[in-house]
């Protein structure tokens, strides 16, 4: 659900994630630490390789720290097991991914309620909720289109209705505009905001497309695995 | 999700693999079904031989007749034994056996006769209606005699040609007399194909100046009742006398029909093994290909307990259609094979450890033609699908949604 109390959506706090490449170690993240408040529209940034994406799958619990802690509305994502961390990526998480990745034997629909189905949530319900976030998102009258009859930009809306048609806590799209024409992006765009706006989601975004910059509310940028600027607008 | 539905669309995703996955498995039942079927047939028709032709399920001799058979060992009071066992449910039969020579013309071999008391015996055994050429033993027509095949043949006589016995008399005479060929048997086994010479129970003990007793009780079990039980009862009955079940009696034919159990067995592992490794094969594609995906499902919140069954339902839908495929294409060649049969007259003839094969050749239908094939099918399919299946469960959705 939608973070309503005090505690921040996100707490990262003193992250390193160290990969092992060949006999090299390699730092993809050194001692990151920031917090993102429910509500809060945030794009991280930063070259590639800076360790955007590693940091959105720590934050999204699929990956862990090699050190260092994460918390998602409080709750310590290290002291859980892999079932409890299955539920809390089902529960309090939405994912935006840059290419979809959407089932591709499931309808439109089928894809967004996918998260309501794992939740075990009524029919009724999910379907109230589904043909709510499909309407908002603009996909009225597609949501029978299986994901190869759909465009990229619709692809896309779908994977942003599926990321919040459960209401997470947090959704966290890493470079949900790279695959798409400029026109779409901003299209992308508009929507995210909206649902930001209208329906208070929290979104954090890791991207390069100076787009999704501007119309951030906050952007924290990363270089060589650290908050190398963190700023707030408007 | 609704895993079924997404299970069943995801078998069809490529449609080729699935229909030559489908197909393989269909086939295989299909060939396991009716080689079952056909299997179990020969080796009922193969007892059936043994046990309805000639030794019946049960024998019973006196003293140490089988080691040593003399026309002296004999059961002294067989009616004694042979109304109790009647009345326990045992139809029996008393049978006299001797061994001499009989000639035709100038041909003559060695020959084993054997003395019947027909109406009895027609309880115990199926010989009286494996007549080749001619007519069964009549107790109006006490010199008229039936022939084993190849007897008849060395002899070179044909019904209503005489036949001359030599042997000696149970009070130490030459025993001989004409008897007249009355009909001949079909093959049989190969001893009595080979020397036997049937005859009246009477005529026997006239020939061989045997008033009285037997060499042999021929026994059959009630239906349902086990050998060993069987065996078990009749002990009791015949308490100081020689009980043997024709297990016993032929072990080595025995042990090939367990043999031949067994290797129903092994050759189904045979073909399911090539089988499963097919499977194996299909099911590890259809994973690497979605590994992206099930990296997906997993990032979402499924849990690997939801992967594991979604896997295995798409392999449970295959096999379910190869089952239903496999039955229906079984049950029409079922019913051809176990009404029509293989005609294999041209192994006329033919004996399996002295045991002459049928001239058609049906198979068998019952509840273990299916279990068998279909439950080693479910089993192997099972066991092929369990790595692929626990890979996609177990896989990191970080590294799996990596995957190209």
């Amino acid at each position: 659900m939608t973070q309503t109390n005090g505690s921040p959506s996100v707490e990262v706090r003193d992250a390193t994630k160290l990969y092992q490449q060949g006999t090299l170690e390699v730092a993809a993240l050194r001692g990151l630490s920031l917090t993102i408040r429910p509500g809060e529209f945030t794009a991280i940034c930063g070259p590639s390789g800076s360790g955007k994406t590693t940091l959105l799958n720590l934050i999204g619990a699929l990956d862990a720290p090699s050190s260092g802690s994460i918390a998602l509305g409080g709750q310590e994502l290290g002291s859980l097991g892999r079932r409890a961390l299955s539920r809390l990526r089902r529960d309090r998480i939405g994912f935006v991914f840059q290419a979809y990745n959407l089932i591709p034997v499931l309808s439109a629909y089928e894809n967004a309620e996918i998260v309501l189905r794992l939740q075990g949530v009524e029919e009724r319900e999910r379907r109230e909720r589904v043909l709510g976030v499909l309407a908002d998102v603009g996909l009225e009258g597609l949501q029978d289109r299986r994901p190869d009859q759909l465009s990229g930009g619709q692809q896309q809306r779908v994977a942003i209705a599926r990321a919040i048609a459960s209401n997470p806590a947090v959704v966290l799209a890493d470079e949900p505009t790279a695959n798409v024409d400029s026109e779409t992006a901003d299209r992308l765009l508009e929507i995210m905001e909206k649902l930001n706006r209208e329906r208070g989601e929290t979104f954090l975004f890791s991207t390069h497309d100076p787009r999704v910059m501007e119309r951030a509310r906050r952007v924290i940028r990363i270089v060589d695995g650290r908050v190398e600027d963190d700023t707030a607008s408007g | 999700m609704d895993v079924f539905k997404l299970a069943w669309r995801n078998v069809w995703r490529n449609r080729r693999r699935t229909l030559v996955t489908i197909a393989a498995m269909t086939f295989a039942l299909f060939v396991m079904i009716l080689y079952s079927s056909l299997l179990q047939g020969y080796l009922r028709d193969m007892e059936r031989n043994i046990v309805d032709l000639e030794v019946g399920d049960i024998q019973i001799f006196a003293g140490d007749y089988r080691e040593n058979p003399s026309l002296y060992t004999r059961i002294e009071d067989p009616e004694a034994l042979l109304e109790p066992l009647a009345q326990a449910g045992f139809p029996a039969s008393a049978r006299l056996l001797g061994f001499g020579l009989a000639a035709a013309d100038e041909a003559s071999a060695g020959a084993s006769f054997r003395g019947i008391d027909i109406e009895r015996d027609a309880r115990v055994s199926r010989i009286h209606e494996e007549i080749a050429e001619g007519r069964w033993l009549d107790p109006a027509d006490p010199r008229g005699v039936v022939l084993g095949k190849r007897l008849a043949r060395t002899l070179a006589v044909k019904v209503g040609d005489e036949l001359l016995v030599l042997s000696q008399g149970a009070d130490g005479s030459m025993a001989y007399d004409l008897y007249e060929v009355r009909g001949t048997l079909r093959s049989m086994s190969a001893a009595v194909d080979r020397t036997g010479v049937f005859m009246t129970e009477e005529s026997f003990r006239e020939l061989m100046v045997v008033p009285a007793g037997a060499h042999q009780i021929i026994v059959r079990r009630p239906v349902g009742l086990s050998l060993p039980a069987a065996a078990l009862k009749v002990s009791g009955v015949a308490s100081t006398l020689d009980v043997r079940t024709w297990k016993q009696l032929m072990p080595t034919l025995a042990s090939m029909l367990e043999s031949a159990r067994a290797a129903i067995l092994a050759i189904f592992l045979i073909v399911y093994i090539a089988i499963a490794i097919l499977i194996l094969n299909a099911m590890l594609m259809a994973v690497f290909e979605r590994v992206r995906e099930f990296g997906v499902l997993k990032a979402l919140g499924a849990s690997p307990l939801e992967v594991l069954v979604l896997i295995l339902l798409e392999s449970a839908i295959q096999a379910g259609i190869a089952i239903a495929c496999g039955l229906a294409l079984s049950l029409p060649a079922l019913y051809y094979f176990s009404t029509e049969g293989f005609n294999i007259a041209s192994l006329a003839g033919v004996t399996v450890m002295g045991v002459a094969m049928n001239p058609i050749w049906r198979g068998v239908v019952s509840p273990e033609t299916f279990t068998g094939p279909v439950g080693l099918l479910v089993l192997i399919v099972a066991v092929a699908v369990l790595f692929p299946a626990f890979k996609a469960a177990l896989i990191r959705p970080v590294e799996a949604m990596r995957h190209q």
